[in-house]
């Protein structure tokens, strides 16, 4: 396209930057978003601002959270502090690529499942109600033991697990906005089935699996907290899970190595949760700013 | 014999970070027996004033009158509880939806009670059934309509139950809200034969809604052409429709293609509706008229009287009717 | 003599429906059969039920018929699989009755404009295609129209919405477009300027069309022949004069009685009885015996079939 085509057609509005504004005018998205942006800083510049290595032993065992310590130390002379910013990278990674897994698969299966129907649609939605039927951390639990507690494996099948939910909320705008006018305008124009599904229906469509998406990303930390909780994570690498996991035994006199991570847990849950929210109000069409 | 006046009507609607102004000072007479059409197209106010004169406006709707007179009584200063008390007795309303009106799990009759004993709860079941038959028959609905179910009637047949349930305790005025626009032609014209016959039997006073100056040509005495929120012209039907004095009312006629087998060169309104929430200054048509001088653009004209015939435009009587 | 660019013969659509576990069928469109010629405007009239849109997909293949013929400048288009065939998609278009709803609301005027022009091979740079949209605007009226392109569809009113949807059509250079109720949802004040859109498309590039309405008196403004359908089956075709001085059919009369105008005079009503009937499983006969006023023991026997009445005219009933 020529520059005179493209000033042509500029605009000084787009819908991003409205977008945008409208999200960071609802109190829980800004609060979701900062603490994960606290949290992802800390995981990218782990390493500059970690005063210790996560992994140096020493001699002050178990001490209370002090100033050169701010979090205490575990059992092994550790810096928590050293090994919360560290096992960020663990945790928030986990978060977004099971999160993410789950989002694809659900945008995929259900957009084709809702907007062609048919067989295929009659068998994913049955295979979508018996997921939803079976309690997913039971089946997690159940598949992490058989494969193995490879962190990747884990992210895989938290993604693999999760995806139904998305399919179920993607189906359900495919289903109605394959009936709405410019779809059919799109088909009278010349459009093929798949540019339709694509140009058309999932983009109008995947709000809902975005917010959720949020959502699943709180749900994954936890899910993999609790798996490392139980002694089934990853043993090569130290989540806010396995921290806790570690401070069990010294729970009644040691508090702090276990309170402190399950905080930290807690809070990515929470500022997902928020940002979901705030996700949910931002494409809600009904509300407006500030709201 | 006068029977509603209604004085300096406003009503706004409040939205997050701004107030419409839906009606603005909308005053009118409506005598005993009129059959008054308020015309109006999208963003009128027509509905608005309905709903705000039935104090059914929505949470974020604000009506104020300097006067709302009903047989003698102002009625713009009770409290809501008195409001109730008169609403369906002296006035009622019918909508456009009954669809959306009747509840689909419930028979007529049951439904049709449930409204009665709203108002007066010591109504026997016998005395309904038999005031309820009779209303009916006026509209040429067999009895066994009462055991049916919503869905089982047609949407004609629905709008007839609703203008019976209108007429229950023989109010005085009836307001019609867009009650044909969702019909079909011909059960539309049925719908306003019987109109017009209930009128006559029962000595209504009937104040029709509606965007289609067809029907106010074909059923009403009187007129009403409502523009952005703002009264522009008001006489008898026939008078305005074919000696228009509001170069609005003048347009819109004009945009009519009526029954005229290629009527060529059909002129619509060009321009959209002003702005609302900051309606402007001087005359609200300015924009999209043809006569416009800058004089109606300094300040918003009177409503102005003619003898039988008002109107809300400086070059009034000027533009070749 | 002008040719004709759309022939239906014997075309039946119906709709399965489920009631009370017998399977039943609504005879939407029922055997119809009827020409249009080149450039002509043809209106299809009816009231709800009786198959007015159906027939409008059917023909612009978005739906598929169960049996007859559809020929479009005497190429069969019927009976294909109704998705494919992107060289008939450019020659017939269509333009839907919600404006508002006729455009993808994530995507920007131009995006929905210039998507389908590509598809469709028409012009190949997006400069020479952007060049046309505006030349094409700006001779319609509709400007300013880079200010138009680049906003999004609900910062648009219905009339100017609409207009864009006829020009989206145009660009394509369509031989025929069908008109699905394109005005019922503006007001009154808007209409003519859809219309006399319509009405410029056709004459200056000689498209031919299909235009679906229940208003008879838009129908008569803007067409040239008028179909009246009831209950799936055609009742009446002619002029939009003869329909409206002298009808012929007696549901064509009661329609142009009931319609409301703006005349001085009392018009006197057609009377019929009865609501408008769904052709599910209809008795034998005339589909509208049950609401005649000249119904006779025929009627309900035998179904009359469409007759020439001279003038270009067509009716079925047995007593006109």
């Amino acid at each position: 396209m020529t520059a005179e085509t493209r000033i042509t057609l500029s605009r000084k509005d787009s819908r991003f930057s409205k977008s945008l504004n409208k999200y960071f005018s609802n109190l829980k998205g800004v609060v979701g978003f900062a603490i994960l942006i606290v949290f992802v800083i800390m995981a990218v510049f782990a390493p500059l601002i970690a005063p210790y290595s996560p992994v140096e032993m020493t001699n002050e065992v178990l001490e209370s959270p002090s100033l050169s310590h701010l979090f205490g130390t575990d059992h092994l002379g550790r810096d928590i502090f050293s090994r919360i910013v560290f096992g960020s990278r663990i945790s928030l990674s986990v978060g977004f690529v099971a999160a993410g897994l789950s989002a694809i698969i659900g945008i995929f299966i259900g957009s084709f499942s809702g907007y062609f129907g048919g067989i295929t649609d009659d068998v994913v939605s049955k295979v979508i109600d018996t997921f939803l039927m079976i309690p997913s951390f039971f089946l997690i639990l159940i598949i992490v033991s058989i494969f193995g507690s490879n962190i990747l494996y884990i992210m895989l099948i938290i993604g693999v697990t999760t995806w139904p939910t998305n399919a179920r909320l993607m189906r359900g705008q495919a289903l109605s906005i394959r009936e709405r006018t410019f779809i059919m305008v799109a088909r009278s124009t010349g459009e093929s089935e798949m540019r339709i599904l694509f140009g058309h229906v999932i983009p109008n469509g995947v709000f809902p699996v975005i917010a959720n998406s949020a959502l699943q990303m709180g749900g994954a930390i936890l899910t993999e907290a609790a798996l490392s909780f139980l002694g089934l994570g990853d043993p090569n690498l130290t989540s806010w899970g396995k921290l806790i996991f570690q401070g069990r035994p010294y729970m009644t006199f040691a508090p702090w190595t276990i309170v402190i991570p399950g905080v930290f847990v807690v809070l990515a849950v929470l500022a997902f949760s928020f940002i979901g929210d705030g996700l949910q109000h931002t494409f809600n069409p009904k509300t407006k700013e500030g709201e | 014999m006068g029977l509603l006046r209604i004085l300096d009507v406003n009503i706004n609607y409040r939205l997050k970070s701004k107030v419409v102004k839906a009606v603005r000072n909308f005053s009118l007479d409506v005598n005993e027996g009129d059959i008054i059409g308020i015309i109006g197209e999208s963003g009128s106010g027509k509905s608005t004033l309905a709903h705000g004169l039935m104090r059914i406006l929505p949470k974020n709707g604000n009506m104020e009158a300097a006067e709302i007179v009903l047989n003698g009584r102002d009625i713009s200063k009770i409290s809501d509880a008195e409001f109730d008390e008169l609403r369906w007795v002296e006035m009622s309303i019918v909508f456009q939806k009954a669809m959306s009106v009747l509840s689909p799990v419930h028979k007529i009759f049951d439904q049709m009670y449930d409204t009665i004993l709203a108002h007066r709860p010591e109504t026997r079941k016998e005395e309904a059934k038999e005031k309820l038959l009779g209303l009916l028959s006026v509209v040429n609905l067999p009895s066994e309509i009462l055991k049916m179910y919503p869905h089982e009637l047609s949407g004609g047949m629905m709008q007839r139950i609703m203008i019976c349930l209108s007429l229950i305790f023989n109010p005085r005025l009836v307001i019609l809200d867009e009650v044909t626009t969702a019909l079909d032609v011909i059960t539309q014209g049925q719908l306003l034969d019987e109109i017009d016959r209930l009128v006559k039997e029962f000595g209504l006073t009937v104040m029709m809604i509606t965007h289609d100056i067809g029907v106010v040509n074909e059923l009403c005495t009187k007129i009403a052409i409502l523009y952005a929120g703002e009264l522009l012209e008001l006489g008898n039907v026939k008078d305005v429709i074919f000696s228009p004095f509001s170069p609005y009312t003048k347009a819109l006629v004009e945009s009519h293609p009526d029954l005229n087998p290629h009527g060529s060169g059909l002129k619509g309104i060009p321009g959209t509706l002003p702005d609302l929430v900051n309606p402007p200054e001087g005359c609200v048509f300015y924009d999209r008229c043809i006569y416009r001088e800058d004089r109606c653009m300094e300040r918003k004209p009177d409503l102005v009287d003619f003898g039988k015939r008002k109107v809300k435009c400086l070059r009034a009587g000027e533009i070749n009717g | 003599m002008a040719r004709n660019i759309l022939e239906v013969k014997n075309l039946v659509k119906y709709f399965p429906v489920r009631k009370f576990g017998k399977k039943q069928f609504v005879k939407a469109v029922d055997n119809l059969s009827f020409s249009i010629r080149d450039g002509e405007i043809f209106g299809v009239l009816g009231e709800s039920g009786c198959g007015k849109s159906t027939l409008g997909r059917v023909i612009n293949r978005l739906e598929q018929e169960q049996s007859g013929t559809i020929e479009l400048l005497g190429e069969t288009i019927s009976g294909k699989e109704y998705r494919k065939d992107r060289e008939f998609r450019r020659k017939m278009q269509m333009v839907f009755q919600n404006p508002y709803d006729s455009f993808d609301p994530r995507v920007m005027i131009y995006k929905s404009i210039d998507l389908p022009m590509k598809i469709n091979g028409i012009d190949s740079s997006p400069e020479n295609r952007l060049a046309k949209m505006i030349e094409t605007m700006n001779h319609a009226k509709l400007t300013p129209a880079e200010g138009l392109l680049t906003r999004y569809p609900h910062e648009l009113s219905g009339g100017q919405l609409q207009r864009i949807s006829i020009l989206r059509s145009v660009l394509l250079n369509p031989k025929f477009i069908v008109a699905d109720e394109c005005v019922s949802m503006l007001d009154v004040s808007v209409r003519a300027g859809v219309l006399n859109l319509l009405l410029s498309t056709q004459k200056e590039l000689g498209s031919a069309m299909l235009f679906i309405t229940h208003d008879i008196s838009v129908a008569t403004y803007i067409c040239g022949r008028i179909m009246v359908l009831y209950a799936g089956k055609i009742m009446e075709i002619a002029s939009g004069e003869d329909i409206l001085r002298s009808p012929l059919h007696p549901y064509s009369r009661a329609l142009v009685s009931y319609s409301p105008t703006i005349t001085r005079e009392e018009k006197q009503r057609y009377r019929i009885s009865g609501e408008v009937v769904t052709p599910i499983d209809p008795p034998p006969g005339c589909r509208f015996a049950s609401r005649c006023p000249i119904v006779q023991k025929k009627c309900a026997v035998e179904e009359p079939t469409l007759r020439p009445m001279g003038n270009n005219r067509q009716v079925a009933c047995h007593y006109v």
